[in-house]
């Protein structure tokens, strides 16, 4: 599952992943960060569902950070796309497949959000959500 | 080896006969690939006479004609824009070309020349702006107006190259990501892109020029077009032939012209061409039979700046399509740019366009060189390379000196950078007075542990340009130049650079 973060000034400047990585024991994947001194974002992946995962967004939110969870990363308009397969190797996750006609394959779980993808489509079918 | 283009098998006369009477036997050379499998090349030779291709990707070196008529006042433009996009008016009075991979000056690196002519061929109005050079037969100074295809007298879409027989593959061994016209390519070795249709590709099933020529009737964006000569940068003895195309615009369709953008390279156009070859003689189908697992290309690395970009591996289309090629023992993943799926359209649109008699074979007048000699720009003004710059004295240390040793040389020499050599005098690391710095903050005790081992490194024939351009990217301020056998034989310095190009500016 991914999580967006938002964490405000007065929380930013804590440790709070990696206080919930020695609590939970869980290996969290920290996707993509933007930190300065006064806001952070981050999109973190958690390798867990159910009651644990329940578990880190309550100590996440008891602490202040605002948690969203992300379902959408991009879009791909599949009328308009011409299979050409500029975003495949592309992708650094994986994310992207062609299948035996040369049709594009999103695979939703494997993206990580980098959005290489969006600049890489020639044809800019692909949009960032 | 008899003549080229020898129409042993059939002739173009008997092939029309049998496409307008619906007899002739048309494949698309996928299928050829297949039936020749089944049946073998004697009998698929005499079977089938035609086989048609396709191919749909990215071509720089095209553009259209456009004539806008006279308005009134009339005008003689001189500078043209398309939806911002410059076009060239160095033509008659209202006449342009607008080029694929101009770009907008408002949405550069977004929208340009090929988004125009995919703009104009769909139906769209397209803003036309123009200056003007006031003239008794022209007084008009200045024009803007909106254009669409069907307001427009000639659209001819005339492309200098494209069709490339295959494509260089692109890979990046460098550390960081390179925006290429072939794509992004992933750090250290991350990705592969390759180009071309492979066992579809026009020019690659007739690879000896044998049926294409100035008047081929082909497939182009979509409707019907005419190769009219070789290609620019045309080099058919290593299988990198192109040619030169030309059609109406006006019958085409924005399926298979479409505007594109390589991220942070430019814009260009997606173009679609479908070549019919007409199996005239044996060595036409062997050509025409040619499988993704007997047409070459080589990976390219892009991580090199230079012309001569080193060829990593020669591979396969075969091996390409497969999605992964096999790189210095790692598996890197391999995507193309040009659409195979457009490709086999185009490849079964023409083979229905002929079968249904709607598109005759034409004989060429001439046909494409299958030689042609593929120059270099020499740049006749010398430039400046390390030789004329470089401090020539060689301060070198020892991986055995003491951090006391190199302090020492530093000072003496009044130097910042001194490179380490083994005891075979090759180069294994260096040392600058900012590493001492360090030394002493961090406490080390041994020059291993504060020297830079991968060293950034030039040669002496390498441009000044080149050298400043990777010096600025690592941000260093000096370089050891070596020789081939990796010996330290001078050093360039940000120091030697300004003050000898200040001495040569002063001279």
């Amino acid at each position: 599952m991914k999580l967006k973060l938002i964490y405000s000034h007065e929380n930013v400047k804590r440790p709070i992943l990696a206080e919930i990585i020695l609590k939970t024991n869980l290996l969290i994947n920290i996707i993509e960060a933007q930190v300065t001194a006064n806001i952070g974002e981050m999109i973190i992946d958690i390798p867990s569902e159910g009651e644990r995962l329940k578990e880190v967004i309550n100590y996440l939110r008891s602490k202040g950070v605002i948690v969203k969870e992300v379902i959408k990363t991009i879009e791909i308009d599949y009328e308009k796309c011409i299979g050409c397969g500029a975003c495949v190797s592309s992708c650094p996750a994986n994310a992207i497949k062609q299948n035996s006609n040369w049709n594009i394959e999103f695979i939703e779980e494997k993206c990580i959000g980098c959005k290489i993808c969006v600049y890489a489509c020639p044809i800019k079918v692909i949009k960032a959500v | 080896m008899e003549a080229r283009g020898v129409e042993e098998l059939r002739t173009y006369e008997e092939i029309n006969k049998k496409i307008k009477s619906g007899d002739a036997i048309v494949m698309t050379a996928t299928e050829f690939i297949e039936y020749v499998g089944r049946y073998g090349l004697e009998k698929a030779s005499k079977d089938v006479d035609v086989v048609t291709t396709g191919t749909f990707g990215a071509m720089c070196s095209s553009g259209a004609f456009l004539n806008f008529g006279h308005s009134d006042p009339p005008i003689k433009m001189i500078r043209c824009w398309l939806n911002d996009v410059p076009a060239y008016a160095g033509l008659a009075a209202v006449d342009c070309y607008i080029g694929a991979s101009s770009m907008s000056e408002t949405k550069p690196f977004e929208y340009g020349g090929g988004h125009v002519i995919e703009d104009l061929v769909s139906g769209k109005e397209v803003e036309l702006r123009a200056e003007g050079r006031v003239t008794d037969c022209y007084p008009r100074e200045s024009i803007e107006t909106t254009v669409t295809l069907d307001d427009i007298n000639q659209a001819i879409l005339v492309n200098p190259r494209n069709a490339y027989q295959r494509y260089n593959a692109a890979i990046n061994s460098s550390n960081r990501t390179l925006y290429t016209y072939l794509g992004i390519l992933l750090p250290n070795y991350g990705n592969i892109h390759y180009c071309g249709a492979g066992e579809l590709s026009p020019l690659y099933k007739d690879k000896d020029f044998e049926t294409i020529g100035i008047g081929t009737r082909i497939f182009l964006g979509g409707g019907i077009g005419y190769v009219i000569g070789e290609g620019t940068q045309h080099n058919p003895q290593n299988q990198m032939g192109t040619i030169s195309v030309c059609g109406n615009l006006k019958q085409m369709s924005g399926e298979y012209l479409k505007g594109a953008v390589f991220y942070r390279y430019g814009t260009t156009l997606y173009v679609g061409i479908g070549i019919p070859i007409p199996i005239i003689n044996k060595r036409v189908a062997v050509s025409a039979a040619l499988k993704d697992s007997e047409i070459f290309t080589n990976v390219i690395d892009f991580g090199v700046p230079s012309r001569n970009r080193p060829i990593v591996k020669k591979v396969s289309y075969a091996e390409l399509k497969s999605g992964k090629v096999e790189i210095n023992g790692m598996e890197v993943k391999a995507s193309p740019l040009s659409s195979f799926k457009y490709a086999a359209n185009i490849a079964e649109t023409l083979k229905k366009w002929i079968e249904k008699g709607e598109f005759l074979l034409s004989r060429p007048v001439e046909l494409i060189p299958n030689y042609r000699e593929f120059k270099p720009l020499i740049i006749k003004r010398r430039e400046l390379i390390v030789k004329d710059v470089m401090t020539k004295e060689i301060i070198i240390g020892k991986l055995t000196d003491s951090i006391k040793d190199v302090a020492k040389k530093l000072t003496e020499r009044g130097i910042d950078h001194l490179p380490i050599v083994d005891s075979e005098n090759k180069l294994i690391g260096i040392v600058t007075s900012w590493d001492l710095a360090k030394a002493i903050a961090q406490d080390k005790k041994e020059l291993v542990d504060i020297m830079t081992k991968r060293v950034i490194t030039a040669k002496e024939n390498d441009l000044i340009d080149t050298v400043v351009k990777r010096m600025e990217e690592y941000k260093i301020s000096g370089v050891p130049i070596i020789n081939d056998s990796n010996h330290v034989i001078g050093i360039l310095t940000t120091d030697d650079i300004s003050r000898k190009l200040v001495r040569r500016r002063l001279l």
